[in-house]
């Protein structure tokens, strides 16, 4: 299940369960960029985030999941971004989280696209009904003169074609 | 027209005209239509500088050049000792240096031919336009006598051995090797071998300097002592086929 659609589904979970949405949640998510990370950063960079998930609660906490959300928040281009060639770690499972223990993640993105984004991660446990989320990480991506498609598909596809079509025209002369 | 123009003009035409010929430079352009596709197919090799794109496109195409040339080369001696064509070839008036001059011809019609093949993707990857008519010229100054030293070096396999298929072999692997600076970078020949390896190697002369023109912006004047490895490496070559050339007698 990706985790726009855990959230979605946890989100409905919530909404029918009223009464264990009052629990409330013993994770907290504090998130920090690296030290290592660009002040200025642009398309094919990296960056990376830490987070800290750390059980504030009494009791032991099981089957934590934390996933990663990344959203760009740019006027007209506000949505949520599919996470496939950004980054490969997406969530981490955490089997006992015990009272006041503390477990950092390590968040690593390749800027694919130009823009401005949000980072989150969020945390769900086993048994609980609430939702943990760390405060947004933001940042944006400059641009980068790259490969344009509209230049190379004609060329990568006119070429061939041509040559092609001129070997059928001396095989028909034949 | 001279013996060296009409066997120039020939071997040329059989590249342009000939189905054979036409079917090398489809076989040139979908090799270089597939690299353009697979740089805006992959995330992570379209995120790639501009130079850096417009550099590895340029090795390829020199890469693809001197593959070019050697089968033309071979082709031009040991494919018509085969065909039967040689002796009768070597019967006319016209002089061996003027025969192994049409034949030179012939090869560098098929680099003119893959240069001009070459520009329209050269400059469809390079959307910037950064450095990249220098990269053309450095190309064009630094691709063509190494490519054309690769071409001689085919002519001389060619006539030197009796197999045709050994010599394409024997200059398949000669090629493999000196275009191994394609794959591992600088920083990987840093060590002493190395550092001698490009020294002798001119394909490593070549894609040096095209580093340092399209990538790191250098002036094309800076490149004179890679120019001159791959003049060195044209001279040697043409010695070694002419000496091939002229001991052929079958």
């Amino acid at each position: 299940m990706s985790p726009m659609v855990l959230a979605g589904a946890l989100a409905l979970g919530l909404g029918a369960a009223p009464a264990l949405a009052a629990e409330a949640m013993p994770v907290s998510i504090a998130i920090a960029p690296a030290v290592a990370n660009s002040n200025s950063p642009r398309m094919g960079d990296r960056l990376n985030f830490r987070t800290t998930i750390r059980n504030d609660g009494t009791a032991p906490v099981g089957g934590v999941i934390g996933w990663v959300s990344l959203l760009r928040t740019d006027r007209g281009h506000e949505q949520p971004i599919d996470l496939e060639d950004w980054s490969a770690h997406k969530a981490i499972t955490i089997p006992s989280l015990a009272p006041g223990e503390a477990v950092a993640t390590d968040w690593p993105f390749r800027l694919i696209e130009s823009g401005t984004y949000r980072v989150v991660v969020s945390a769900a446990t086993r048994d609980g009904a609430a939702l943990a989320t760390s405060p947004f990480a933001d940042f944006t991506v400059r641009a980068k003169p790259v490969v344009e498609s509209q230049r190379v598909l004609p060329v990568a596809l006119g070429l061939p074609l041509l040559i092609g079509a001129g070997m059928i025209v001396t095989a028909r002369r034949r | 027209m001279t013996a060296a123009g009409l066997i120039a003009r020939k071997e040329a035409g059989e590249l342009l005209l000939d189905l054979r010929g036409q079917a090398w430079l489809l076989a040139m352009a979908i090799a270089l239509s597939a690299f353009g596709l697979l740089l805006i197919g992959s995330a992570e090799l379209s995120l790639l500088d501009n130079a850096q794109v417009v550099y590895d496109m340029t090795g390829i195409v020199t890469a693809l050049g001197a593959l070019l040339a050697m089968v033309v080369g071979v082709d031009g001696i040991g494919g018509e000792r085969e065909r039967g064509s040689l002796v009768p070839l070597l019967l006319t008036p016209a002089s061996r240096g003027g025969i192994l001059l049409g034949k030179i011809g012939g090869v560098a019609a098929a680099w003119a031919v893959m240069l001009l093949l070459a520009a329209p993707y050269i400059w469809a990857v390079g959307s910037t336009g950064q450095n990249l008519w220098d990269g053309m010229v450095v190309v064009l100054l630094l691709g063509t006598p190494m490519v054309l030293g690769f071409g001689l070096l085919g002519l001389g396999l060619g006539a030197r051995l009796e197999s045709s298929r050994a010599a394409l072999l024997a200059g398949l692997i000669a090629l493999l090797v000196a275009a191994s600076p394609l794959l591992i970078g600088p920083s990987l020949r840093q060590s002493a071998l190395g550092r001698v390896f490009d020294a002798v190697n001119p394909f490593s002369a070549a894609v040096n300097a095209y580093d340092a023109v399209i990538i790191d912006s250098q002036s094309l004047l800076a490149q004179v002592l890679p120019f001159g490895q791959t003049l060195l490496w044209l001279a040697l070559t043409l010695w070694l086929a002419r000496a091939a050339f002229h001991r052929v007698s079958r």
